[in-house]
């Protein structure tokens, strides 16, 4: 692991490899072990950064605060960004993650060379509109509100479980390797930041907004909203890639690491 | 907490050829690693080789540490620990050459479940999550030179040597070779006590974080 000092934090990251630099933004509850399974893979072409964001592992965070907002993020990874030679890089976002890196790519595109969008989190506003026949799905922002509930009443494992299973379904958690429940368990603390974040939902403006060359991929077994945004983010993002990982999840580089490897490769090697 | 990777495995891409990888060579390097710390006294843990390796470095230089974790050590016991010892290579060693040979032949996760299932039982490898057979690919190719290296088995001797506090890591469902050698190690090395991880097997660390990390955290606090 290094660090440096990035807007008063001092940031956390691991790199392997050489090339290209990929910078890789992790999501809700995860940090810079996120990528642990695809760091092989990618690692034989490009130099992985792997970042934890301000407040995640190897913080062990009091959730004493007002800093963790996705602005505060988006600024955080901008500003590393910024010091990571040669520019521009190739940035890489999952779920919450590629929330931030769609921020970034729409704030400072002369930073970025290629942009990487696994099942990015958010919201759409009225601009964006699902297809038509599409169902409703709750959104995740009401499950991490009851899962910081949970938290504050001291049952954590309950809180994980409810927010886990909020995106990948009933039943999923007890199917969850244990060392991946463990990655998610060092970061609970941020859910307690996470729900003031202040996250703004995508408009049909900043996906038209994004100029990076732009892959998004999703879980073919992934449900719910999760599911449907990059989908509908990739409409609207000119000349947007897609793919789709057969029989993996939201956490789909974890299920299918090899695949999730050469979709990536391929892509930034084009 | 420094964990490093040992010569040739991840994030080195090695194809396996030279004789570059040994104990004794692991066994020096990590010596050497621990001198470039300069931290003085340093509490050293290692995982199945890794916990061959690290028995190793406490025989040859107690000076360089001050506690020793060992999670189900890997190796071979000679005729002084073990009363049914017969002499000859390992009886692992036909199925880890076997799975050698897969590897170097460019079947690597056919060459990786027979490793697995070597020492977990058969049909493990299918079950395995992903991540971890990923990791274990990562370093396939290490395997080649493992099974070209001669390793000494353990003797009696060799534990009375080890003069620092020792705790020894046991998965309660651990099947085989590793649970003789780490129950035949603990009666003789001096210092020593025996934590068993219940529900867990030879990466228990994996299965069971948690109770694992307390465990160690409870050795090396007290």
């Amino acid at each position: 692991m290094q660090s440096f000092p990035v807007n008063g934090y001092d940031m956390a990251y691991l790199e392997i490899g050489e090339g290209r630099p990929l910078v890789c933004v992790h999501g809700t509850l995860g940090d810079f072990r996120t990528w642990y399974s695809v760091l092989g893979p990618l690692s034989k072409n490009h130099r992985v950064i792997s970042v934890s964001l301000r407040h995640f592992f190897p913080e062990h965070w009091d959730a004493i605060g007002d800093d963790y907002k996705m602005a505060q993020h988006v600024a955080d990874t901008i500003a590393f960004i910024e010091q990571v030679e040669p520019g521009p890089v190739d940035l890489m976002g999952h779920s919450r993650g590629g929330h931030i890196a769609f921020r970034v790519a729409q704030t400072r595109p002369d930073l970025l060379r290629k942009l990487v969008l696994a099942e990015p989190g958010g919201d759409l506003d009225a601009s964006l509109p699902l297809p038509e026949g599409t169902p409703a799905y709750p959104p995740l922002a009401a499950k991490t509100i009851r899962s910081v509930e949970m938290i504050r009443a001291g049952d954590i494992e309950g809180a994980l479980q409810n927010f886990y299973e909020g995106i990948e379904g009933d039943g999923s958690w007890r199917r969850v390797p244990a060392a991946a429940k463990q990655q998610l368990r060092d970061n609970t603390p941020t859910l307690l930041g996470q729900i003031n974040e202040q996250r703004r939902p995508y408009t049909l403006a900043d996906a038209q907004a994004i100029r990076t060359p732009t892959l998004l991929i999703g879980g073919g077994a992934t449900t719910g909203s999760l599911s449907l945004m990059w989908r509908v983010l990739a409409e609207h993002i000119k000349g947007a890639q897609t793919a789709v990982i057969p029989n993996a999840g939201h956490w789909m580089f974890e299920q299918a690491p090899q695949e999730f490897g050469d979709v990536v490769s391929r892509f930034l090697a084009e | 907490m420094i964990a490093p990777s040992l010569r040739h495995f991840f994030p080195a891409k090695w194809d396996g050829v030279g004789d570059t990888y040994s104990i004794a060579q692991h066994v020096s390097h990590v010596i050497a690693f621990i001198e470039t710390l300069d931290l003085g006294p340093v509490d050293l843990m290692g995982h199945s080789r890794g916990g061959h390796i690290c028995f190793r470095v406490a025989q040859q230089r107690p000076d360089l540490l001050r506690r020793l974790v060992l999670a189900e050590p890997g190796g071979e016991l000679d005729a002084s620990l073990d009363p049914d010892y017969v002499g000859g290579p390992s009886p692992l060693l036909a199925r880890f050459t076997a799975s050698a040979a897969k590897i170097a032949a460019g079947d690597v996760d056919g060459g990786l479940a027979v490793f697995v299932d070597t020492l977990e039982g058969a049909g493990t490898w299918p079950r395995l999550p992903a991540m971890v057979k990923q990791n274990l690919r990562d370093n396939a190719y290490t395997l080649i030179g493992q099974v070209r290296d001669n390793r000494p088995p353990f003797s009696k001797a060799d534990a009375e040597s080890i003069k620092m506090p020792t705790l020894f890591i046991l998965g309660a469902r651990t099947k085989g070779l590793l649970p003789k050698v780490l129950h035949a190690l603990a009666a003789h090395v001096p210092y020593s006590k025996t934590a068993i991880i219940p529900n867990a097997t030879h990466p228990m660390f994996e299965q069971a974080p948690q109770k694992y990390s307390e465990v160690v955290l409870d050795f090396l606090a007290s």
